[in-house]
């Protein structure tokens, strides 16, 4: 039975069949782990996701957060689960224990934090963006700094926020008009307004430590003058204790598509010019500091987009073999033919397979990612260290921006999947598609995360991370090549990744001889190819795995015909689990890498129309 | 206070059950397993009585190696040790053979409470408690919804038909706990990565010396009738079609 939210069964499968993340037991770092231990924690969290967190997801939109007499509330059905979540030490399980945490593998970690964002991820920001905030003073913060606000963060007591963007300042940070003047103390007082700012004040929580972005008075203008500040709602004593409310003040919460249950705020420091803030790391270092936590939230945003798509694709499968409606199509001359479950109907069928096959992509994708943040850990030598540094650093844009539009769309081919009553509130699938869209936009939008991935990442330590991830991803086919079974879809992936590894060297040349505008102008098409050709890698890759796993299963059985593979698939959950990501894996190769190659030559033919057209001939 | 909790693995409750085609037990390869719900509530009520009165929580399971799983989630949720009593001899054990089992490995700890779960919902046999208070001499006090701790005795609430009972009886004695009876925890990572290093007895029947004969045997385990298919009645005019399911009702169903 599914727990409508992920399916655990392809967790596993990714994190110790396909990762062999074992292997990291191996390591000092990791050695009093056994799979055992993390198993257990997986299933805790997904008890914890199903049975506390997923009932707060309707009732916390219908809700959504409120701001009167100058208090924020949250939906009430949050505040028990976030009082558990915290208590269960769900907060910062990566961490080490120094800090509270367990230092648990990332890899496993983001399988957790998936489930839980599955099962509402409006409520999960509260908890994910108090933990960015504790991250960042755990390692740019003074030890008083860490003292005073880091334990309580990590420990849920206290939640934190990200204060970047201001009504003037989104895309462009740099331009920001926050700006801090000097105490004798060495403090600063603090004046501006931030804008859209997640989790920006509520009542789940009796303070919230503001990381903010501000320019000290008389530094240089643009992102190399920004510092940036820790902001208390309350002001903390010394001591520890809580003093009195510092200038911080909610304007107003917006009224949004989607994440109702999570309080976007306008902030206002230093109304009154008493709002007082403490410089974090040193001066006019502020982007370079708020990009560790900006790279976390992009990771975030990326499992944002995977776990609500993998709610949206598990109800929509459900619903698929309940529904009944309509004779299948190879009974449509017979007029006494009974209707079937909506999955026997080939258009449906291929619609959850495209999900599915994305999805399981996506996961490995997301799942791959975190465990470069373990390798590069227990990397014993640099060379290897840079390596899973550089694939991460390289994939972080492809992360945020491809797993979210993919996500979009996964939501709404599960709305379709219901039909009209996917459109209508009495089911989740329309939620899931108001929840999943601002994760294309905020925390920087997918076209900025293109321009990310063109403009810097690709060419970073001379394209050597391009190079190693192409490695990967050749090693990968040739391997797979040898097999007959998946020959044919590994020379599909070697395709695609010669035609991606071509455009990347023409946008090079672009670059160097002047012609940056074809690049930039297709940097969203680029990174959306850069997304496909990865997670066709991923998904041949298990495919791998799983044709041997199968067989063998099929040996054990003395299953010879294919009549009793078949039967076999049908009786046997694993035998049905490993044939099913040889399908996705096949399919996607069929349906996707197979148009990789004409895409990117579409790119190269060098359309230039959208910059060309004169503003008035978009005539209106 | 020394508190004794037994525990029981179970198929998860969502799990998809297939009958062997031999009829001798259920496919037990895929499934997943779980801690008896009712045993949830008696190690709950176990580290509640030992949080307000000190002491020490041991959890007591007999099952196969998988079951150590279930003995580790007890001492995730905060259980501070636990016996195994694992051997294949107690394969095709009856509720005698565990009842006895248990209280044999009980008898060797100090215990002041025993907790079960009124029953598993694996075999519904709901005898596990009651064998084990009656092989330790025990009161036992079963189907219990609240529990309060006076020293050196307890008093308990049992809801019976449209009333409850309200026994008292004094220490050691065996509880069965019913739903109701309070809301188990959910595990902490501390306390799963704390479970690692708190110790398990593993024991045999040997070393419990007790016969592992069952008296009663299951003979035959035979799968529920599939559903037979719903009805849907067409037609345009509704008064006509619930003129029809009243028919099917009375006369078909025989339901009115």
């Amino acid at each position: 039975m599914s727990n409508l939210l992920v399916n655990t069964r392809d967790q596993q499968f990714i994190l110790f069949e396909q990762l062999g993340i074992e292997k990291l037991f191996e390591s000092e770092e990791f050695k009093d782990f056994s799979k055992d231990d993390l198993l257990m924690i997986m299933n805790e969290a997904e008890k914890l996701a199903v049975n506390v967190i997923a009932p707060t997801f309707k009732e916390g939109d219908e809700e959504g957060c409120h701001l009167k007499d100058g208090i924020v509330s949250t939906p009430k059905c949050y505040r028990e689960p976030y009082k558990k979540f915290c208590e269960g030490g769900w907060i910062n399980p990566m961490d080490s224990t120094d800090v509270g945490g367990q230092g648990i593998p990332a890899a496993v970690g983001f399988s957790n934090m998936e489930l839980f964002g599955a099962a509402n991820y409006a409520f999960m920001m509260y908890p994910g963006l108090t933990h960015g905030a504790a991250n960042l003073i755990h390692t740019y913060g003074t030890d008083a700094q860490k003292e005073k606000y880091m334990t309580k963060l990590f420990a849920g007591e206290w939640a934190g926020t990200m204060c970047l963007t201001e009504p003037g300042a989104g895309s462009d940070v740099g331009s920001l008009r926050t700006t801090a003047k000097r105490l004798p103390d060495g403090k600063f007082l603090i004046t501006g307004t931030k804008c859209f700012i997640s989790a920006g004040d509520h009542d789940l929580t009796p303070n919230i430590i503001h990381p903010v972005l501000a320019r000290i008075e008389g530094d240089p203008a643009g992102t190399k003058g920004i510092s940036i500040f820790i902001v208390p709602k309350f002001t903390v004593n010394d001591d520890g204790s809580v003093g009195k409310r510092n200038d911080v003040n909610c304007g107003g919460i917006e009224h949004k598509m989607g994440i109702k249950g999570n309080a976007t705020a306008t902030l206002n420091f230093g109304e009154d010019g008493k709002c007082i803030g403490e410089l974090l790391g040193e001066e006019r270092a502020g982007i370079k500091i708020m990009f560790q936590m900006m790279n976390e939230a992009r990771l975030g945003t990326g499992l944002q987009g995977l776990c609500t798509a993998s709610a949206a694709y598990e109800h929509a499968l459900a619903y698929a073999k309940e529904r009944v409606q309509s004779a299948p199509v190879w009974e449509m001359k017979n007029p006494d033919a009974k209707a079937v479950t909506i999955i026997n109907h080939p258009d449906v069928r291929k619609k959850l397979l495209w999900m599915k096959s994305h999805i399981e992509g996506l996961r490995s994708l997301l799942y791959f990612s975190a465990f470069c943040m373990d390798m590069s850990r227990v990397s014993k030598t640099e060379v290897e260290k840079a390596k899973w540094e550089g694939y991460l650093d390289l994939m972080t844009p492809v992360v945020k921006a491809y797993t979210t539009d993919k996500g979009l769309l996964i939501c709404s081919l599960g709305m379709d999947v219901y039909g009209g009553y996917g459109y209508c509130q009495e089911y989740p699938a329309e939620q899931y598609m108001r929840d999943e869209k601002i994760a294309t936009i905020y925390e920087g939008t997918n076209g900025i995360q293109s321009l990310d991935l063109v403009g810097r990442k690709l060419g970073q330590k001379k394209g050597a991370n391009v190079m190693n991830l192409a490695a990967l991803i050749q090693g990968n086919y040739t391997k797979l090549k040898t097999n007959p079974d998946l020959a044919k879809v590994a020379s599909s992936l070697e395709e695609a990744c010669n035609a991606w590894i071509e455009l990347t060297m023409f946008f090079a040349q672009a670059g160097k001889s002047g012609d940056f505008l074809l690049p930039v102008l297709n940097a969203c098409k680029y990174l959306e190819l850069f997304g496909d050709v990865i997670i066709g890698h991923f998904l041949l890759d298990g495919a791998g795995v799983a044709f041997a796993k199968l067989e063998a299963i099929y040996d054990a059985q003395g299953a010879t015909t294919l009549g009793k593979k078949k039967g076999l698939q049908r009786s046997d959950s694993d035998a049905a689990f490993y044939s099913g990501r040889i399908a996705s894996a096949k399919y996607f190769a069929n349906e996707i890498l197979t148009t990789v190659k004409a895409r990117c030559e579409a790119i190269k033919a060098g359309d230039k129309s959208p910059l060309e057209i004169v503003d008035e001939a978009f005539t209106c | 206070m020394n508190i004794i909790a037994c525990v029981k693995q179970v198929p998860d409750t969502e799990a998809q059950i297939k009958v062997k085609a031999d009829g001798s037990g259920i496919e037990d390869g895929q499934i997943k397993w779980v801690m008896n719900p009712y045993d949830e509530f008696g190690v709950e009520e176990a580290l509640k009585l030992k949080e307000k009165n000190g002491g020490d929580v041991t959890v007591v399971c007999l099952g196969p190696a998988r079951a150590m799983e279930t003995i580790r989630t007890a001492l995730a949720m905060g259980a501070d040790k636990g016996i195994h009593i694992c051997d294949p001899a107690f394969d095709n054990a009856d509720a005698f053979v565990v009842g006895n089992a248990l209280a044999a490995a009980i008898k060797t700890l100090p215990h002041d409470i025993i907790f079960c779960g009124q029953r598993a919902i694996d075999d519904d046999a709901g005898q596990v408690g009651s064998m084990i208070a009656e092989a330790l001499n025990l009161p036992q006090l079963t189907l219990v919804t609240k529990v309060d701790f006076a020293g050196t005795s307890v008093k308990v609430i049992r809801p019976i038909e449209g009333a409850q009972l309200l026994i008292e009886t004094s220490l050691p004695c065996v509880v069965t706990a019913q739903k109701g009876l309070n809301e188990p925890r959910y595990a902490s990572l501390p306390g799963i990565m704390k479970a690692k290093k708190k110790p398990v007895d593993v024991k045999n029947a040997s070393a419990l010396g007790i016969a592992t004969e069952a008296k009663a045997k299951v003979a035959k385990t035979i799968p529920p009738p599939a559903r037979p298919p719903g009805k849907i009645i067409c037609g345009d005019d509704p008064a006509l079609k619930a003129a029809e399911v009243a028919r099917l009702l009375r006369e078909e169903a025989k339901a009115i």
